[in-house]
């Protein structure tokens, strides 16, 4: 073989390595990128092979029923489902379930419109000098820590739901026993989902405003020059262009509010043992629960009640990945159109 | 392919070189820590929200005494408190309920030392009767927090309280949702006064609540006063040491009946009367409920606040730091003076417990 076609051909492989998978730098890039996947499989093996014992000792029944009893934590505890457990142990996470699912629906439910609304207005309703402090009162809120909004619930919201709010759904709505119910302590369903929403207005308003800025002037000149008003040019065309980001917007919005503890736990009314029925009912959350009953747990000397508040986290994680990639897909879907 | 092999060899010697080197940089400042343990101890005592007040007048006052002494407080909650002690995260695990029979069993070398004798105030919140020191009795208690009594103008309320107008108006039972001795203490005396609350519920830093209509769970006992005043028609249980916290928020406090069927209210002297049934029924290991006590005056929900110790500690001079705070703690001349516990309503060991703890501190050892 000729010596020079040997020498290029070594060459080009060498160049060709240096950009291909062995070249250091790419290889720094994958090996960081790589943790991120890496640390999730790892705190979901971690929980599983934590919290096997309760998972065996509870079954399927975790999911589906309603009652959540440490047992007699100071006699023996005895064999059961083959597994050492406290005389009278039951845990099920139905209660839990949904309270964070019907808070966090409903806190998007407020947050979106709104943010919505923010947004456009940022962008589009004032002046460019304006713009910038305006953003940056929004992105305040979304640094505030949460136990800030959990004391402002407690103080300010709780009072409101209980004696503004409550009153004039029931007067209103007399028909709908999910909002027909007056009295009540203001601490529950609804007083969660809006400090939820407050919490998570920012995230989203933020988001979509980056995005709406990014649209192309000439898009809008486009719209006008077909003359559109402003209002059916945000509408028609601005807001349409941005769909990805805004339901990107809304799943960031979601974990926060999935995900949220000590605010949702200081105004939710702490339910134990039975689900919400109507906007006033207390609730507990998964996040906060876990958080409120592991004082508790620690006193479990079997480990089951730990272990199934860890049980009780790999149901936490398990539907926010869920509804992670239905999210996605629901991007995806919307980008191709 | 020798290349392959060697390069991890290479590495592999390296790695383990380096971990070596950083065992003995770890080792080192090890030993100087040893050598200055004598002067530089650190106690962390973590655990009941009650207990947390107290120790931290305890802390000022000890400092006097012991200024180099570091001693760092949490309020963590009692179950938090007993597992870092256990784990030895904690030298004090502060307690209102005394270490269940099998965490005991499990870890036989934790001695759980009484400082202090707390109570728990029954608080309501009804318009235009809060001054009227409503009367409560176990069983009625039982009766609300399990949804069977749901009105005000009960019969069984009623009968406690001849002669009193009550409002014709939904009870709202307010529960603690984080874990508490509160909780352990007030279930405890539903299932002592009520065999039926005993049969279903039963006690525990938290319990199973049954569901009620109207019932809320609130944080803390910060969060048990604020959500009783924030609602009328509202009942619950606080620690005593809120006391000045029930007045301002202008809430009734409720007489409770005693064994003997008589009516009081927490005080020294019904705190006192109460214990002192129970001090020679008091085991060695001094885990014992001064729950629903014997005696005409005696009030029937005080408990003993316990630090929480492992008797095996790591170190002499750690083992004798502590030994030196508890015992100037339960000290009538030191700590146990009515300067630091009349600020937490909170009542002087006996001098029979008093021993005892002496005794149980004094087991503490490297």
């Amino acid at each position: 073989m000729d010596s020079t076609s040997a020498g290029l051909a070594r060459s080009a492989v060498k160049a060709k390595g240096r950009r291909g998978p062995t070249n250091p730098f790419r290889m720094a890039l994958i090996g960081l990128a790589g943790v991120i996947p890496v640390v999730i499989a790892a705190v979901l093996l971690f929980l599983v092979v934590y919290a096997w014992p309760a998972i065996r000792f509870n079954g399927i029944d975790f999911l589906l029923t309603k009652t959540w009893d440490l047992g007699n934590l100071y006699a023996d505890p005895v064999p059961r489902h083959g597994v050492l457990a406290p005389i009278g142990a039951t845990y099920g996470c139905l209660v839990f379930v949904a309270g964070t699912l019907a808070s966090s629906f409903l806190a998007l439910l407020v947050a979106v419109p709104v943010s919505l609304g923010i947004a456009v207005f940022l962008a589009e309703g004032v002046k460019r000098q304006l713009r910038t402090p305006f953003a940056i009162v929004v992105e305040l809120l979304a640094v505030v820590p949460s136990v800030v909004y959990g004391l402002w619930g407690i103080i300010v919201l709780v009072p409101i739901a209980a004696h503004i709010i409550a009153p004039v759904l029931a007067a209103v709505f007399p028909f709908i026993p999910f909002l027909a119910q007056a009295g009540g302590s203001g601490f529950g369903l609804l007083s969660s989902s809006l400090v939820l929403a407050l919490m998570v207005i920012p995230v989203i308003t933020i988001t979509v405003f980056d995005a709406l800025t990014r649209i192309p002037k000439e898009a809008k000149e486009a719209a006008y020059a077909l003359g559109t008003t402003k209002f059916e040019m945000v509408f028609f065309t601005m807001l349409p262009m941005i769909r990805p980001a805004v339901i990107g917007a809304v799943i960031l919005g979601l974990g926060r509010a999935l995900g949220e503890t000590m605010a949702v736990l200081m105004v939710s009314g702490g339910a134990l043992n039975y689900m919400p029925t109507t906007l006033m009912s207390p609730i507990s959350t998964m996040a906060s629960f876990i958080l409120s009953q592991l004082d508790s747990a620690e006193q479990d000397e079997s480990g089951l009640a730990v272990q199934s508040l860890a049980e009780i986290a790999i149901v936490l994680f398990v539907i926010t990945v869920v509804v992670n990639i239905v999210a996605r897909l629901l991007v995806r879907k919307g980008a191709s159109r | 392919m020798s290349d392959g092999t060697l390069l991890p060899r290479v590495t592999r010697a390296q790695f383990l070189k380096s971990v070596s080197l950083a065992a003995v940089g770890l080792t080192i400042p090890g030993i100087v820590g040893a050598a200055h343990a004598a002067e530089d101890v650190t106690i962390l005592e973590t655990g009941s929200s009650l207990l947390y007040p107290l120790f931290n007048l305890w802390v000022q006052g000890y400092s006097k005494i012991a200024p180099t002494l570091r001693i760092t407080t949490q309020s963590t909650g009692s179950g938090t408190g007993i597992a870092q002690a256990i784990k030895g995260i904690a030298q004090i695990g502060a307690s209102d309920a005394y270490m269940a029979g099998p965490q005991v069993k499990k870890n036989p070398t934790m001695l759980n030392i009484p400082l202090a004798i707390s109570a728990q105030n029954i608080i309501y919140n009804l318009p235009g009767l809060n001054g009227s020191a409503l009367n409560m009795s176990g069983p009625v208690l039982a009766g609300i927090y399990s949804g069977k009594i749901t009105n005000w103008n009960d019969k069984a309320i009623a009968a406690l309280n001849p002669g009193v107008a009550l409002p014709n108006h939904a009870i709202l039972p307010i529960h603690r949702t984080d874990g508490s001795g509160d909780t352990f203490i007030f279930t405890q005396y539903l299932s002592k006064s009520t065999p039926e609350w005993a049969s279903s519920v039963a006690f525990g830093t938290t319990v199973s609540w049954p569901a009620v209509q109207g019932g809320i769970g609130a944080i803390g006992n910060p969060g048990m006063v604020q959500t009783a005043a924030q609602n009328p028609y509202s009942i619950a249980y606080v620690g005593v040491s809120f006391l000045a916290q029930i007045q301002a928020a202008g809430l009734g406090v409720s007489p409770l009946q005693n064994k003997a069927g008589k009516f009081v209210l927490p005080n020294p002297q019904t705190i006192v009367a109460a214990a002192s049934g129970l001090i020679d029924s008091t085991p060695a290991d001094q885990r014992i409920s001064l729950i629903f006590a014997d005696g005409e005056m005696a009030y029937p929900i005080i408990n003993y606040e316990y630090a929480i110790v492992d008797s095996k500690q790591p170190s002499a001079a750690l083992a004798k730091a502590i030994k030196g705070l508890l015992t100037w703690a339960i000290d009538p001349t030191g700590g146990s003076t009515g300067d630091y516990l009349s600020k937490v309503h909170f009542v002087a060991l006996p001098d029979k417990i008093r021993m005892q703890s002496h005794a149980r501190i004094a087991t503490i050892a490297a």
